[in-house]
């Protein structure tokens, strides 16, 4: 464009030409609705195609890593919830797991089936927050109402089990911290067989809306060989028709004994890995999670939630070990450095939302702004964990 | 395929280039820092190994590291009223390291690559090419820990500001006090004490926000 413009500015005369418009640069963000947080996004545009996207992160960093290093492993859980804080017991769950397989340390049965039915909840709960928001993205106000209504009835759960509504430190190294309530069985029985009801609900509503799936449909498609590249987890990889799951395919926990399965996105309105297949794979993931939740409901023993082999300062054997779970928004891992003492010598977390988020580089040139947009809304980015 | 077979393949293959194998809860090589970049390459693309997806990347810092497993590493998190660190004399030597945790969606093996390098010239060949979302961990890895990667497509500062000094998860990283004319020491709160009509800050005298605004 710019070498068709003389040095006085003028466009040369020599020969007809067609229209074009200069590179615009605009700020998306930091503080802008579409950005789900404090990420900031310039994107360069040509008219209203985006000609080149480029996320600036770092508004939430809080060096997480390094705090790590001076305190002892128990200690640092509260910083796990501080990451994706609209899925607190799964980064919990993860760091735990991750810890635990260090010491080499198992868990007690009963905190096992906790464990897995907080974290299926804390799934539902982040996938609604995800489908609700998305909604919000595309136009579609309503159906973050009813989402925030359902997820307000799990977030009693938790309040009661840990005392927390948004940050619950709920799980330690070795266990729980807390027994269940009584009637928390009742509870979280009652939630799963509204869940199985809102579900079709959300879909009429939302999911096959016309609207929402021409807004949706073909627009954003990140392929499997993008995911592979860029490596994007959780849904988004799901999205693009790979059954990848942390829970079936590198099991942790008690994960192996349920029957569930996985849901990836098969391009029925679209291509596959489109900002629809990425959306419904969550919707469809709540189903697997009401399952998981019926199963751990239904063998969940009595027994201690602690384990006693472990003592208050764990002190694991020297060494490393990559430990990845599944969150809501895909693999979370530590990379955990032991120098045998009390403290990590190193403690790398790799979010979900960071891989996730970079890949928008890859496939935000060339789209609409306000399918970037929709974009954005698909990957379900959460800034707490991208910045640490 | 087995982690020792893997090793045992790459060090046919570079003979020199992979150094020792590293057991434990967590397999892998260690391998020269200046080819890590060609290693990569082939555990991608050999059909065999087919390491399709990096996980994690991990920038390290290996100052003060206890070799010996009794958790004696020396921790600077500690500055003295001078502000020189608590530790004292051992600051700013041993060396930087990075490790590379490898996954293969196909055979579901996974592997890890550790490789050090010395402080003063702390340079690792980029593998962005091989796994373009190193991109992103490689920033990280400059960024948080001062790992210098050559050969990337856009070393910039990723979470921090890009005029920040230093390198945070260096363990002789010394905080500055003020950045943009804002102190960064943050007050005791502990020390906090009543004053008649308000909570009195240490070493201030100013009451809290709101106090008397």
């Amino acid at each position: 464009m710019s070498e068709q413009v003389s040095s006085n500015g003028w466009l040369a005369q020599d020969e007809p030409r067609e229209l074009h418009s200069e590179l615009l640069e605009i700020n998306m963000g930091p503080q802008h609705p579409a950005t789900h947080g404090v990420l900031r996004l310039v994107i360069h545009t040509d008219g209203e195609i985006v000609h080149k996207v480029t996320p600036y992160i770092g508004y939430l960093h809080r060096c997480a890593e390094k705090i790590a290093e001076g305190c002892d492993y128990r200690q640092w859980m509260v910083y796990t919830d501080r990451f994706d804080y609209l899925a607190p017991m799964n980064m919990n769950f993860g760091y735990a797991v991750a810890v635990e397989r260090l010491l080499g340390a198992e868990v007690p049965e009963r905190a096992e089936h906790i464990r897995v039915i907080c974290a299926e909840l804390q799934r539902i709960a982040s996938h609604l927050i995800a489908l609700g928001t998305f909604g919000l993205d595309m136009g579609a106000w309503t159906p973050l109402l009813y989402c925030f209504r359902e997820r307000e009835e799990i977030l009693n759960i938790f309040e009661r089990l840990s005392g927390g509504r948004m940050l619950y430190n709920y799980f330690d190294i070795g266990g729980l911290r807390f027994d269940t309530y009584d009637g928390f069985a009742e509870d979280v029985l009652d939630i799963v067989n509204i869940m199985e009801q809102k579900i079709g609900e959300y879909n009429t509503l939302l999911s096959y809306n016309k609207i929402f799936v021409e807004r949706t449909a073909d627009v954003g498609i990140i392929d499997d060989a993008d995911c592979h590249a860029y490596g994007c987890t959780g849904p988004v990889l799901r999205g693009a028709g790979l059954p990848f799951d942390c829970r079936k395919d590198d099991p942790y926990s008690i994960y192996d004994r349920f029957e569930f399965d996985i849901p990836y996105g098969e391009g029925e309105k679209g291509t596959i890995g489109d900002c629809w297949d990425r959306y419904m794979v969550r919707v469809r993931e709540m189903y697997e999670s009401c399952r998981i939740i019926r199963q751990a409901l239904d063998a969940m023993p009595d027994g201690p939630i602690m384990s006693e082999d472990i003592k208050k300062l764990v002190k694991p054997p020297a060494g490393s070990l990559y430990t990845r779970t599944e969150s809501s928004k895909g693999e979370i891992g530590f990379h955990l450095f032991s120098d045998g003492g009390s403290k990590p010598f190193r403690n790398k977390v790799r979010s979900p939302s960071f891989s996730n988020l970079h890949v928008l580089e890859k496939v935000g040139p060339g789209l609409m702004v306000s399918d970037l947009v929709a974009t954005v809304g698909s990957l379900d980015i959460v800034l707490g964990e991208i910045d640490r | 395929m087995e982690a020792n077979a893997i090793h045992d393949l790459l060090k046919q293959r570079f003979a020199d280039g992979v150094l020792d194998f590293v057991d434990g809860l967590e397999q892998g090589a260690r391998v020269d820092a200046a080819r890590v970049a060609e290693i990569a390459q082939v555990l991608r693309d050999e059909d065999d190994l087919d390491f399709d997806s990096l996980m994690c990347l991990t920038g390290i810092d290996w100052d003060g590291y206890d070799e010996s497993g009794k958790g004696k590493s020396v921790a600077i998190l500690g500055y003295d009223a001078s502000g020189k660190p608590e530790t004292g004399d051992r600051v700013g030597e041993g060396e930087l390291g990075v490790a590379y945790a490898l996954y293969s969606h196909r055979h579901g093996h996974k592997f890890c690559l550790f490789v050090r390098v010395p402080r003063n010239a702390p340079e690792v060949p980029s593998v962005s090419g091989v796994w373009p979302t190193a991109a992103w961990h490689e920033r990280e890895a400059f960024d948080l820990a001062g790992v210098s990667f050559t050969g990337h497509p856009d070393l910039r500062r990723i979470l921090l500001e890009d005029g920040w000094v230093g390198h945070p998860l260096r363990k002789d990283y010394q905080m500055p006090d003020l950045w943009n004319e804002v102190p960064l020491a943050g007050r005791s709160y502990a020390d906090a004490k009543w004053g008649e009509d308000d909570v009195v800050l240490p070493g201030t005298g100013d009451t809290k926000p709101g106090g008397d605004a």
